[in-house]
């Protein structure tokens, strides 16, 4: 592995920040994905965004068809314990995920509570690619006015996001990495409208 | 560059722990979100907050400036600033446009903040409902209820005594319409700038543990009633003695001689650009 934690985490860092600050901008991750030469049964993206948040400090859980072998590295690159659904404090969805895994993932992702609701749990989606999909309007804090994204596969997760953001502050935030490690970030404050359409949900009425 | 440290002072989990109160603090605008803030080469309260926040933001290529009340120069910014570039290795500035990261005690700059730029905001108290209630579990509970009548309350009761609010710096905000939450001491002549602010805005508080943020275009209202409007500081008709500017923060300062009060700007950085640039032009 050629990737330097200290400098290189540290850019995926700032790049994080970027996204969650401003949801549905693009940021891209290649530079760092291409130092980490490990071959692997996830993303590139997703193991750089592990070992950015993930240590023993936290907890996780992957959500795959491979989730032993894939959760045995993690745990093994960043010594986290994986845990169960309801108490990881991250969740990777792979992308061999299938639609019942992911919709149940979410489901019962932790969501904090009103006096802590930082203890929420942050969900990392595999999708093939992040400018791909269904069209889509977002609007709230970090969006200057609206911006527009296009995110594949949206029917599988947006209903139950939906439901599970539904009382602010608590509620779930969502981070999509694809192919081209590229990522974009929908923390819980993003409201989404179906481009064109009528509005699918909206927070804080 | 001192190489017997960690790059930017930190261990790497030290790091990741204040990154991850950052992403949720990013991602829940106004909420306090709790870290375990390091023990500092600085005393808590004199910034340590902040400095956490920076230095677990900063990477090679980034430039960095540190404000104490507008100035680059006080004691407070020039050891922070020292302590990070010797830890980091990276080139700090004066200028506010050139900088990727600004740290400030007290002041949002008056040269308008950019996209690219986080302006990380040192707080000694983080909890705007402190001043009625010292439990700290039970602050917690009113802010997880929105239930805010404490903070109203507080600026009625000056009303009441005063005829205004008589706020001083630290005025209370909305932010996103749903949590009040402290700006740290900056005067309200800068409480507009956070509102729909172009760059991300990082409030570090290092003694109370604390860390918070208002995300760019996000809604911060200053609390007001509808009677009594929300006023900033008054420097009508008074100008920058030294480079005339007449839209900025003042201090205002007494000639010992003479006895007569004068004005001049607070954001030192911007002063001398506006002198330097009307001696360039040569304008007297």
């Amino acid at each position: 592995m050629n990737l330097d934690v200290v400098h290189d985490i540290q850019t995926v860092y700032k790049k994080l920040v970027a996204a969650t600050s401003r949801p549905g901008t693009l940021v891209v991750l290649e530079r760092e994905a291409k130092m980490l030469d490990v071959q692997m049964e996830c993303l590139s993206s997703t193991i750089l965004l592990a070992l950015t948040v993930l240590d023993p400090e936290v907890t996780f859980k992957i959500i795959s068809k491979e989730e032993e072998i894939v959760s045995r590295m993690i745990n093994q690159l960043t010594y986290s314990k994986a845990v169960d659904l309801s108490e990881a404090d991250f969740i990777f969805i792979l992308q061999d995920a299938s639609n019942e895994q992911r919709k149940d993932a979410i489901n019962k992702a932790k969501v904090g509570n009103l006096l802590n609701p930082h203890e929420s749990a942050m969900i990392i989606l595999e999708v093939s690619d992040v400018t791909k999909g269904n069209s889509m309007i977002l609007s709230g804090p970090g969006i200057h006015q609206e911006s527009f994204i296009c995110l594949p596969n949206v029917s599988t997760w947006m209903s139950v996001r939906n439901e599970k953001n539904i009382e602010f502050p608590l509620g779930i935030d969502m981070y999509f990495v694809d192919e081209q490690d590229r990522l974009i970030a929908l923390p819980r404050t993003t409201q989404i409208k179906e481009n064109g359409g009528e509005i699918k949900w909206d927070m804080l009425q | 560059m001192n190489k017997t440290y960690n790059f930017a002072f930190f261990d790497e989990g030290s790091k990741r722990e204040i990154r991850r109160a950052t992403l949720k603090a990013i991602a829940i605008p106004g909420y306090q979100v709790p870290f375990a803030s390091r023990e500092m080469p600085i005393g808590r309260g004199w910034g340590t907050g902040g400095l956490q926040l920076t230095l677990s933001l900063i990477g090679k290529d980034d430039v960095l400036k540190v404000i104490d009340q507008g100035s680059d120069e006080s004691v407070n910014a020039v050891n922070i600033k020292k302590l990070v570039s010797d830890t980091t290795g990276v080139r700090t500035t004066d200028s506010t446009a050139d900088a990727s990261l600004i740290q400030s005690r007290h002041r949002v700059p008056e040269v308008p903040l950019q996209k690219d730029q986080i302006l990380i905001l040192q707080v000694p108290l983080p909890e705007p409902l402190r001043g009625f209630e010292p439990s700290e579990h039970e602050t917690k509970k009113l802010h997880a209820e929105r239930e805010y009548s404490g903070a109203w309350l507080m600026l009625f009761e000056k009303i009441m005594k005063y005829g205004i609010m008589a706020t001083d710096a630290d005025h209370p905000v909305m932010v996103h319409d749903r949590y009040v939450m402290a700006p740290s001491p900056i005067p309200r002549f800068d409480n507009a700038k956070l509102d729909n602010s172009e760059a991300l805005i990082l409030l570090g508080a290092g003694r109370e543990k604390k860390v918070y943020a208002v995300p760019p275009y996000t809604k911060v209202s200053s609390l007001a009633f509808d009677d009594y409007e929300f006023e900033i500081e008054s420097f009508t008709n008074q100008a920058c003695i030294l480079c005339g500017s007449n839209d900025v923060f003042f201090d205002e300062l007494v000639d010992e001689d003479t006895g007569e009060t004068y004005f001049q700007c607070n954001d030192t950085s911007n002063c001398l650009e506006i002198v330097n640039q009307k001696q360039s032009l040569g304008v007297k």
